[in-house]
């Protein structure tokens, strides 16, 4: 058995075993299935260990080097291959640890599910939380096209269930919103799927029929030879003859050049899970019904899978789909910075206002992959996995606190410090992390982006006003947070609250792992995501560029 | 009359070997008869009567088996003396179809015993009738004489009117029955009318001789054109009428509605997947028959209003179910839809216009296989539910998941697998159509995968509208008693669905060989006519 098939299988298998124990041991079950999943993926650390001087070994030469790589023919036929390929690289990797971490402290955060107002069902809410994850981590490992389109609509169904069973009073709404949202990016990628792999093959056999591959060799070291369309990201990605032909002029889709409307085929399907505006409203309904656990898997790793998507198949698929829409993506980036922030400073709503700060900071990631530079790739990744870490702990201290005074009005709020103290200490780490304060998870990550944004300066004229008015989103973030900490947790203690206990031994044990890595992530970046982000991000930034300048 | 010059008009035919090849039809036929002698031996009861159909059903799938064995070297063509053309065709889509529809009447027997068999006193009637639409649809499979196809489909249609309306003292049954006999009636008419107009023009009944008449006039030469539009057009009328395409699909709710829920699914499945296989039969004949220069020409304005008839008939089915309150209706309209997906791999046929290409085929029978199961299943649940609340309103399915697990999950798994979410089979159904749609590479392919997805985000709402009921509406009603048989098929048809995802390949294999072995007919002035049996002509 392989490590990723684990690490994938894992969790559902969990799941299964959860509707057979007895009902008291549920939820044992279901916190040993995600822990063991996170402890079966640590075991991945050593792979790519070894810093700066590995690099080549690791991440390789070009975009395309994998490990721990299984492929197995799943459907196959005349000229038709689809396979079980698993493999990770350094944008897979920092993803998987990230889901399997924020799963089990999701886990653990259901486990009070008895107090919850709905606590029927347990054995239906672990199966469906493991089966999520099951289709979360497979997303994050599969790099065949058709397996990965599986694995992304494999999450619809439980997640659905999970909003609209265990969600608030408006769940049945919500669920739905998010449900038919989703779908419709993914029957746009279902197009895409179907249109890349007979492009692909039309190239091919417009090259003669048989063309070497662009990164499988086979044990003598020849390349390994490609006959017919594939559906494999990576050789899409990498084969010349399929790029020349995807991004010629003369290759037409429905009378339409087919690398941009590939590209923003796939982009929108991504972009709604990211989510950008104009298609994010159905994040803010679906965190504020979804139950305190579920926004946490929600906003920590299901939008991280918009972000992947754009870095695994939009940028290096279509490379001149990101040059022609560059003006386009970058300003939709900025619009969700902007937008997001105003919004998140209007809200009343405690998780509302998260919700949309998840907006704005994932508009940092779309702004960044968008001009193309090296520091903007680092800077989007990084933000995605910083917002992966304090973006649950900001959903969770929103539940600790719902738990108790059963409401989300941020102005009944205040003095909660006092009454809570050690709570309102993890609270402050995890919102000015948030926040983006200098030493802490989220700063590097914008800064970088906005620092790659200004690099794009030299290729596109609209690059540096992009540039400040993403900057201005700092300080409207600033904005909301500094108010929201100080309306909840800052002034006069106040009675109605006075006796709520300080956070549980549960609760702790759940924040400070998030606070750690937010101070950790903050203080050392290199140590704890550039090393193993940027080997592969730069070869595939080398690769896109490349071929966007042999076409221009 | 030419035949009768010959001294032996059945010379160098082995009559065994043909009685052989439509053995299957022949125990059909002898289990109607059986089940006909039945009650006079052993009293009207329903055991008696269900013995026999089930030793029926078994003999006649263990034949398909046998002879899809054979057949699969080579087609026969036959039981009609003395020319290429036979009447009667034995190939390996044939048996295939046949064995899927066995499979499915054991489905629908399982479900009839479960259900309706204690209550019911006509059950000899019921099975003549039943079995006998089962036959009309092999025999719609097996011919591409046209005057064969037009008694293929009365003795599939006559027997469903009668099967609908079947309880006398349901005023909603007796009316659905009614409109589906006048709907039937009028383009059973239209159709017989159209096929006059192609004999009068091309003098021969058979398709494969009309093929070579329009390959070789065209539409655009001679007054005949006109003529020959008409009488086509009819003609893809009455088949349109079986599929339920737009604007031929009115009767199908009412009918569907009105009908005892094992009838439903019944027609929901067979008499779709029948008139598809004969739509695709003909098609490619007249694939076969125009030659390559001309292929385009001629054939793409064909395809597009199969294209265009395949996508409105999908949407319009999609929005239809939105406002329904019956399942059975709702279920009703996207069996509609689900024709819809289907004719968009009949298109595909048309437009490749090589008799080689199969991939419109394949996907075609995948699809039904697949939709077998999901209609068995979604069908089966509302039936278990309606026997047990006596309503088919969406009410009734009220908080299902707590009240009868057994039953909700597999229907959210059958109404997932509708919409063709994964991992369920329903997916594999439409990817098959989308890569066949795909592999065209022509606008036309294009639109119908965008109207395709399109459909399948339509779809999503209405099929959760039932999921909403089971999962999330409060409901204090009792638990449902269902049969442990009934609960039993409905599973065994969600598991089909998940096992029919992860081993999508050997149903693939399979599809793909009945299509290969496909019978090509010739037309009878270009072939050698003492021989009927033919070659195989798969490539």
């Amino acid at each position: 058995m392989d490590l990723l098939t684990l690490i994938v299988f894992l969790p559902a298998l969990g799941g299964l075993l959860c509707l057979f124990v007895p009902r008291a041991q549920v939820r044992v079950v279901a916190v040993l299935a995600s822990l063991a999943t996170l402890l079966v993926s640590l075991l991945l650390f050593p792979t790519f260990l070894g810093g700066a001087e590995a690099a080549e070994s690791i991440f390789g030469t070009s975009y395309g080097k994998l490990q721990h790589v299984i492929r197995l023919p799943w459907i196959t036929g005349e000229g038709f291959e689809i396979e079980y390929f698993l493999g990770i690289d350094g944008l897979g990797f920092p993803l998987i640890i990230l889901t399997t971490l924020v799963s089990f402290l999701s886990c653990l955060a259901s486990w009070n599910f008895d107090t919850w107002k709905i606590n029927k069902g347990i054995r239906g809410y672990f199966f469906l939380f493991l089966l999520l994850e099951t289709g979360m981590l497979g997303v994050f490992v599969s790099l065949d096209f058709f397996l990965f389109y599986i694995f992304w609509e494999v999450m619809l169904l439980p997640m659905y269930f999970l909003i609209g069973v265990w969600g608030g009073p408006r769940k049945e709404y919500a669920a739905i919103k998010f449900f038919l949202f989703t779908l419709a990016g993914s029957v746009l990628m279902l197009v895409a799927l179907v249109a890349m792999y007979f492009y692909g093959g039309a190239a091919i056999e417009a090259a003669g029929g048989s063309v070497p591959s662009g990164y499988r060799v086979t044990d003598s070291g020849a390349p390994v030879a490609i006959t017919h369309g594939t559906f494999d990201l990576i050789e899409l990605a990498t084969n010349d003859v399929i790029q020349k032909y995807f991004s010629a002029k003369a290759t037409l889709f429905l009378g339409m050049r087919f690398a941009p409307i590939m590209f923003m085929f796939l982009f929108i399907g991504f972009a709604i899970k990211l989510p950008s505006v104009p298609f994010h409203t159905w994040l803010p309904d679906a965190h504020v019904e979804a139950p305190t656990p579920i926004s946490m898997i929600l906003a920590g790793v299901l939008l991280k899978m918009g972000g992947y998507g754009f870095l695994r198949l939009c940028y290096p698929i279509f490379p001149l789909g990101g040059e022609y829409w560059a003006f386009l993506l970058a300003t939709v980036g900025v619009v969700s910075i902007l937008y997001g922030a105003l919004c998140a400073m209007a809200q009343t709503d405690f998780k509302k206002l998260v919700a949309y700060s998840s907006v704005s900071h994932m508009g940092y990631v779309l702004l960044g992959i968008a001009v193309m530079t090296p520091a903007g790739f680092q800077g989007a990744m990084f933000q995605m996995i910083a917002h992966g870490i304090s973006s649950p702990m900001c959903f969770f201290l929103v539940g600790v606190i719902y738990d108790r005074a059963h409401h989300r009005e941020i102005n009944r709020f205040g003095g909660l410090w006092l009454t809570m103290p050690k709570y309102g200490t993890m609270a402050t780490i995890g919102f000015f992390a948030s926040l983006g304060l200098p030493g802490l998870c989220g700063f590097i990550g914008e800064v970088w982006v906005l620092l790659g944004t200004f690099d794009a300066g030299s290729k596109y004229t609209w690059a540096y006003p992009m540039a400040i008015l993403a900057a201005a989103g700092v300080i409207l973030t600033a904005g909301y947070i500094l108010w929201l900490i100080r309306r909840v947790y800052l002034g006069n203690e106040r009675e109605e609250y006075r006796g709520f206990p300080d956070a549980s031994g549960r609760e702790i044990f759940i924040l400070v792992p998030m606070a750690i890595l937010c101070i950790a992530l903050g203080v050392l970046p290199m140590q704890t995501v550039f090393n193993f982000t940027n080997g592969t991000l730069d070869l595939l930034l080398a690769g896109v560029t490349d071929t966007i300048n042999a076409m221009i | 009359m030419s035949f009768l010059a010959q001294t032996d008009p059945w010379a160098g035919i082995d009559v065994g070997e043909q009685l052989f090849a439509f053995s299957p039809m022949i125990a059909l036929i002898c289990t109607m008869l059986a089940v006909v002698t039945c009650p006079l031996l052993f009293g009207r009861g329903p055991r008696p009567i269900a013995i026999v159909v089930a030793v029926g059903v078994i003999v006649t799938f263990y034949l398909a088996m046998r002879v899809a064995g054979v057949v699969s070297t080579g087609a026969i063509s036959g039981l009609s003396p003395g020319g290429a053309g036979g009447m009667l065709i034995a190939d390996p889509l044939s048996a295939g179809f046949q064995i899927i529809l066995m499979v499915f009447l054991a489905g629908i027997f399982w479900l009839w015993w479960m259900g309706s068999a204690a209550t019911e006193r006509n059950a000899p009637e019921f099975f003549i009738l039943l079995l006998g639409s089962a036959l009309g649809m092999a025999l719609m499979v097996s011919t591409l004489n046209l005057l064969l196809i037009v008694v293929a489909i009365e003795t599939a249609s006559l027997p469903s009117y009668a099967i609908v309306g079947f309880d006398k003292r349901d005023k909603a049954g007796a009316e659905a029955a009614l409109k589906y006999m006048v709907f039937g009636s009028v383009s059973a008419a239209v159709m017989l009318y159209g096929i006059s107009l192609l004999y009068g023009l091309v003098g021969s009944l058979n398709v494969a001789d009309l093929a070579q008449y329009v390959a070789t006039m065209g539409f655009h030469t001679g007054e005949s054109s006109v003529l020959l539009s008409v009488g086509l057009l009819a003609f893809f009328a009455g088949i349109a009428f079986k599929v339920s395409a737009v604007p031929f699909h009115f009767w199908c709710p009412d009918a569907f509605e009105g009908a005892k829920v094992e009838v439903t699914t019944w027609l929901s499945v067979a008499s779709k997947a029948a008139g598809l296989i004969l739509l695709a039969r003909v098609a490619l004949t007249f694939c076969a028959a125009v030659e390559a220069p001309l292929n385009m020409q001629f054939l793409e304005p064909v395809a597009w209003v199969i294209g265009i008839v395949a996508a409105v008939t999908c949407t319009i089915g999609n929005f239809s179910a939105y406002k329904q309150e019956s399942v059975k209706r709702l279920l009703a309209y996207s069996s509609i839809a689900h024709a819809g997906y289907m004719m968009m791999a009949a298109a595909v046929f048309v437009y490749a216009g090589s008799p080689g290409y199969t991939a419109g085929l394949t996907a075609l029978l995948v699809y039904i296989i697949i939709y077998m199961f999901m209609n068995l299943g979604a069908f089966g649940i509302t039936a278990l539910v309606v026997w047990d609340g006596g309503s088919d309103k969406l009410d009734a399915f009220n908080g299902l998941m707590r009240r009868a697990p057994w039953l909700a999950i597999p229907m959210i798994i059958c109404l997932m697998s509708l919409v063709g979410l994964p991992p369920f089979a329903g997916f594999i159904g439409k990817w098959w159509i989308l890569v066949a749609l795909g592999g065209l590479d022509s606008t036309l392919g294009w639109f119908l995968v965008i109207a395709a997805v399109a459909n399948t985000l339509i779809s999503l709402y209405f099929y959760l509208r039932i999921v909403v009921r089971m999962v999330f509406a409060e409901d204090q009603r009792a638990a449902v008693r269902a049969p442990v048989g009934g609960i039993a098929l409905v599973n065994l048809c969600a598991l089909a669905l998940l096992l029919l995802f992860v081993f999508a390949q050997p149903l693939k294999t399979s599809a793909e060989q009945l299509s290969r072995g496909m019978y090509q007919a010739v037309a009878s002035n270009t072939s050698d006519s003492s021989s009927a049996r033919v070659a195989d002509s798969g490539s």
